[in-house]
This record gives structure tokens, sequence and C-alpha cells, in this order.
């Protein structure tokens, strides 16, 4: 009897559309960066930004596109980066047990002899492993292309950028997880990790709107991951605590949930 | 508990008329203390010169009382009690809807329990978490396996889990029920994943094998070979408990039956004498003669039910017949055969029709509330001519509890 059955079928059983994540990952960024030189660089972005309305500007967080940091924060980490983990996180939150369960796997799994704990925890290990393989892949991409792109970012703002947008996706995902095995329903548990995605992003662009709005960053949690600009400044431990301490919490919710339920098929 | 795997057959009539069930009621009540506690005095024996000795076949694997489950305001099932000894194959037959994947789905702790207690394998489910489940095989009666994996590597999978498997254990049985392992799981045919759902239940030898619907989707040769591996199992000293709504089926493989219909246990009794197996349904064509004359031959014996003659429109045109045959078919056959019999079908009845046709009322709103323990588990006859044991309906049990 080997270790972690749970998390071995599941990569196992999804490292084909892993790598389909990944490539789309490598493409965004490949078409993304090397135009800073171009257009952020030498200031004809910010010619274009100033001709924006300042709401819309700042609802997308392009205030600082000028530097290479605010570039690569405003067009991959705060957008299309945090758009394709979160899509990818949160199907797979909602597909781990509630997925499982629809489709009948959980029930015999479970009748094998997996406690149900050690279900959620496997589960939940391998939402963090696939997500943590895209964030390095996504790193690494950025690390590769910092030089051709002359983005002059430094590797401890691309470590703390990653492990900043691994935190916040992992939040919608282990929404979706923690749904999932409350409800046994995929169609909840996507709908919950996409609605705290959505919330997160929502609050912060309005609260972008104003000084007066600034407050509402305490609750958002892609305010926690971001508002500290991490590609340029670094680590920010406090607000990175309570990103991955939610989710961790959110694990627990799962687990008790599935412990305590019956599963239906 | 020291009584022979195949009992003999009993040779009183499978259900006694009323006024003679109580009187079976007490003399079995009697056989049953009896019985316990020569058991408990042979147990002690036993385990003062080997705590193993006999494990498999004694003791009960499987202990049921008052197991309830609802959802909501459905009961899907109503306080049902039954038990299952080790080493035996038990029949749980019904229709659909009955109650048997919710009580199968309890066992195994996918579902709680409403109320009731249960003792699987010594233990109560709910307690004995993995480590219990590890000692059961189990089919799902939905089986669903979709991944994209290929057989061999999702049968790996659950040896992982409940493991160990006897090496070449999982080749040996792919291969009696030719199965291609090398195949991505979800591109199997429903029977190839159901040999598959077979295989794992099996392949690790478990003490206590569960299988919900096993049958379903395989063809008669691979039945038979399934018929097979559960005799094999039980020779071995595994306990089975399956659940079916084909009578033939359930017939084939179990020593002792259950009878369940909308959430209660109906009858319970040894699969030899249940009584659900004699009912026939007949339909014959008989040439060369006139419907009154066949009613004449056929109207006086006393197995027939429903009867119904059907005249062809002239005079000499065949006879069709149909009927309920409740009892031994040999009487009706030796009647028919004084016609010129054209064509002629005897056939298993749906279980559902059986079921209500035998157990009525009891079927739909059920008397089993108030059964009391002890004499719910018929004992088998200790030897030849030892009383009755056939199967028992639900209300003739009344009893409080020990």
């Amino acid at each position: 009897m080997r270790a972690l059955p749970v998390f071995r079928r599941s990569l196992a059983d999804s490292w084909r559309p892993l790598i389909a994540w990944a490539i789309a990952i490598v493409a965004v960024l490949a078409l993304y960066l090397p135009l800073y030189p171009d257009i952020g660089g030498n200031g004809q972005l910010a010619q274009i930004i100033e001709g924006l309305p300042q709401g819309l500007v700042n609802a997308l967080g392009y205030a600082s596109i000028g530097t290479g940091a605010g570039y690569a924060q405003a067009t991959f980490y705060g957008l299309m980066g945090f758009l394709l983990l979160s899509i990818a996180s949160i199907s797979w939150g909602g597909a781990a047990i509630a997925g499982a369960e629809e489709s009948g796997r959980l029930e015999l799994d479970l009748a094998h002899g997996v406690g149900r704990t050690q279900y959620a925890l496997e589960s939940a290990l391998t939402l963090v492993v696939k997500l943590a393989a895209l964030v390095t892949v996504a790193g690494v991409m950025v690390w590769t292309l910092n030089g051709p792109a002359e983005l002059g970012l430094d590797a401890e703002g691309v470590l703390a950028a990653s492990v900043s947008l691994m935190g916040l996706t992992l939040i919608g995902a282990t929404a979706a997880l923690a749904v999932g095995a409350l409800t046994g329903r995929r169609a909840f548990a996507t709908a919950a990790g996409a609605a705290i995605a959505v919330y997160g992003y929502a609050l912060n662009a309005i609260a972008n709107q104003s000084e007066r709005l600034d407050w509402l960053r305490n609750a958002s949690p892609y305010s926690w991951a971001f508002e500290s600009a991490p590609l340029a400044e670094g680590f920010d431990w406090p607000r990175l605590a309570l990103l991955w301490g939610i989710s961790a919490a959110l694990v627990a919710v799962a687990a008790v949930a599935l412990r305590r339920r019956d599963v239906l098929g | 508990m020291d009584r022979p795997r195949r009992p003999c057959l009993p040779d009183t009539p499978p259900l006694l008329s009323d006024n003679l069930r109580s009187i079976s009621i007490v003399t079995t009540l009697w056989r049953e203390y009896a019985a316990a506690m020569a058991d408990r005095l042979s147990a002690g024996q036993q385990r003062d010169v080997d705590p193993d000795a006999g494990s498999a076949s004694r003791g009960r694997a499987i202990e049921v009382h008052g197991l309830t489950k609802h959802y909501g305001p459905h009961e899907a099932v109503r306080g049902i009690r039954f038990s299952v000894e080790r080493g035996t194959v038990y029949g749980l037959i019904g229709p659909n809807g009955a109650g048997k994947t919710t009580t199968l789905r309890m066992l195994v702790d996918i579902i709680r329990p409403s109320s009731g207690t249960m003792r699987v394998l010594g233990v109560d489910p709910r307690r004995g978490g993995p480590a219990l489940r590890r000692r059961i095989g189990y089919l799902p009666g939905d089986l669903r396996l979709s991944t994209r994996m290929r057989g061999r590597a999702l049968l790996d999978h659950f040896a992982r889990i409940s493991g160990p498997v006897a090496p070449g254990a999982i080749d040996a049985l792919a291969e009696r029920f030719d199965l291609d392992l090398d195949r991505p799981v979800r591109a199997l045919s429903k029977g190839n994943r159901q040999k598959l759902g077979i295989v794992q239940a099996f392949m690790h030898e478990p003490e206590l094998i569960v299988l919900d619907e096993p049958t379903g989707g395989l063809d008669p040769l691979m039945q038979r070979e399934f018929i097979d591996l559960v005799r094999e199992a039980r020779d071995r000293g595994q306990t089975l408990l399956l659940s079916s709504h084909v009578l033939s089926e359930i017939q084939q493989a179990a020593d002792r039956v259950a009878v369940l219909s909308a959430g209660r246990l109906v009858a319970e009794g040894d699969v030899e004498s249940l009584r659900l197996a004699s009912i026939r349904r007949l339909r014959a064509t008989i040439a060369g003669t006139t419907a009154d004359a066949v009613g004449g031959t056929l109207g006086s014996i006393s197995e027939l039910r429903d009867l119904t003659l059907t005249p062809g429109g002239e005079a000499r045109d065949p006879v069709r017949v149909a009927a309920t045959i409740d009892g031994p078919v040999d009487p009706v056959i030796k009647a028919l055969a004084r016609h010129l019999v054209v064509d002629l079908t005897v056939e298993e009845p749906d279980l559902e029709e059986s079921v209500l046709s035998l157990y009525g009322d009891e079927g739909r709103q059920g008397q089993e509330t108030s059964l009391g323990t002890g004499s719910r588990f018929i004992r088998r006859p200790r030897h030849a001519g030892d009383g009755h044991a056939g199967p028992r309906r639900s209300g003739d049990t009344e009893g409080g509890p020990q």
C-alpha cells in the first residue's frame, strides 16, 4: 500500500489539461511581455493611458504601467494570469470532491478505504501542486523574458508575485472545494469559486476609483495579493498569511463537511 | 453456529398456515435460545484453544437492527433487520426502489443511517473507518467509470488503497472475464466496465464482499462465470452480500435471501424454500380441442391461479391459455400434456409483481416496525427434519426486544 492514492490518481487523470493550461500561460506571457520595450518603456503607452478615462485606467490597474513591474502586473499577474489561473483552479476545485461524487468515483474510493479527511486533504494537495506547477511555469517564463523585454524585475519580486497570485487563486479553488464538499454539487462549487474571484476583483476595481473607497480593499483578496505591488516591492508577509490562511480554513471546512454527510451518487 | 453450510431442504411446506405459525414461533424462539447458549459455550471453549479457530465460518459478518434511512420525508429504508453468517452468500432482492442500494451503501459508510445499529465484521461502519472498509470489497449499483486511465492503472489505484493484492490475481480475474486491461476505462463497454467493477471488488480477497446488482450489463456466459466466482469466494470462507432485482440470479448464488419492498424487509429465509421462487407465469397454446375441455383439465389444479382461456375464432382453432403457477409446475405440465401443445412458455414473473402478490400490502405499508430480536433470524435445521426453516413473513415474528 503506497501513499497518497487520491493525489496520485488525480494527477494521473489530469496531467493533460494541466499541460494545456501551462501552454496557454506561456503563450499569453510570450504575447504580452515582449511588447513592453515598444509600447511601455518608451512612454507610448503612457500617452495612450493618458487619453483614457481615469476611471477605466484605475479599474484596470494601469496606473503604473510605465514601469516593468507595473506592466507585468497590469497585463499578467493582475489580469490574464489571474483570469487563467482562476478558471483552471476553480474548475479543479469543483471537480475534486463534487465532480468525483457526481461521477461516482468518490463512492468507490471511499468504499475502498480512503478516509474522508484524507480524501479532502489529498484533493487540496492536488490543487496546491497543480497551481504551483502553473505559477512556476509562469514565473520561469517571466524571468526568461525579463532581460529581452527589458522589464527590470528582480528575482524576489517575481517570487513574491508568484506566491501572491497563487495565494489569491487558491482561495477560489479551495472555496470551490469546500462548497463541493458541503453540497456534492459541482455546479454550486464552481459558482462559489467564481463568485469569490469576481468579488475580489470587482471590489478592488471599485476601490481604485477613489481614495475614499480605499477601505474596500480590506475586504478584497485581490487587494491583499497585489495592493503592495509584490513584483516591485517583494513579499508582504501579513497579507500573504491572510490569503493562505483563508485557503487553509476552507480546506478544513471541506474536510469536516465531507466527514459529516452522506455521499450521494 | 456449527451448522452445515448447505442446509438440508426443509420438507415442510414453505409457508405455514396462520394457525400453525404461532406455534412455530414458540419453537423457533426456544431453538434460538438453546442454540445461542450452545454457541456461547462452544465459542468460549474455542477461544481457549485457538482464538482464530473457524473465524471464517463462525459468527456473523453483518448484523443490522432497526436500520432506517430517510431523506427528508421520504423513507428509503424503514427499520430493517437481518444478519449474514460468515462464509455464506446472502441475497437481497426487491423491486427497484425497494431500498437495496441504500442499505448496502450504509454498510460501507457511504451514507449514514437515520437510526438503527449495524455491525459489519464486528465493527460499526461509522466507527470502523478506512481500516474496516479495506476488509470489504464493494461494487456500487450504479458503476460509472469515466476515467481516461487504463483498466490496469485503475485497479492499481484501488490496490494501493485496499491492498495487498496477490501477484497475478488481477490478471487471473481479468482473463477469466475476458477483460482487456490495457484499454482506457472510458472506452470500455458497459459490460466490460462492470467486469472491471467485479475485479476491483474481488481482487484483494476481502473478508466481506458487498455487490449491488453485480450482473447488470453482463452477458449470460459472464453471469455464469460470476456465479462461479461467488461460490469459490464463499468456499474460501469469504462472506458475500449481493442485491438484485432478478430472482433467478439470487437463486443461483445465494444461500439465504431477504426480500425488500418499499424499504421494508418483507420476508427472509433459505433460498431453496423461498416461496417467490415457486411462482411462474404460464402461457400455452393448445390445438385440437375446445376451451371448455382445457378448462376441465386445468381447472382442478390447485397450483394454478388467474387462469384465462381464450378460444380461437373457429371451433377447432387453438386455445390460448394464460395462468400463474404457484407451486410445483409438474401437475400443470402433466395436465397440459393430455392435449396437443403447440406452444409453451413458463417464465419467472416480474419481481415486483411477485413480491406484491405474495406479500401484498405488507410490501407497501409494512407491519415490521415492532419486530423483536432473536426470532427474526431463522436458524437452519441442525439435522434433517428438524423443523421448519422456510421463509417467514415479517408479520409472524412479533416479539419484544431482548
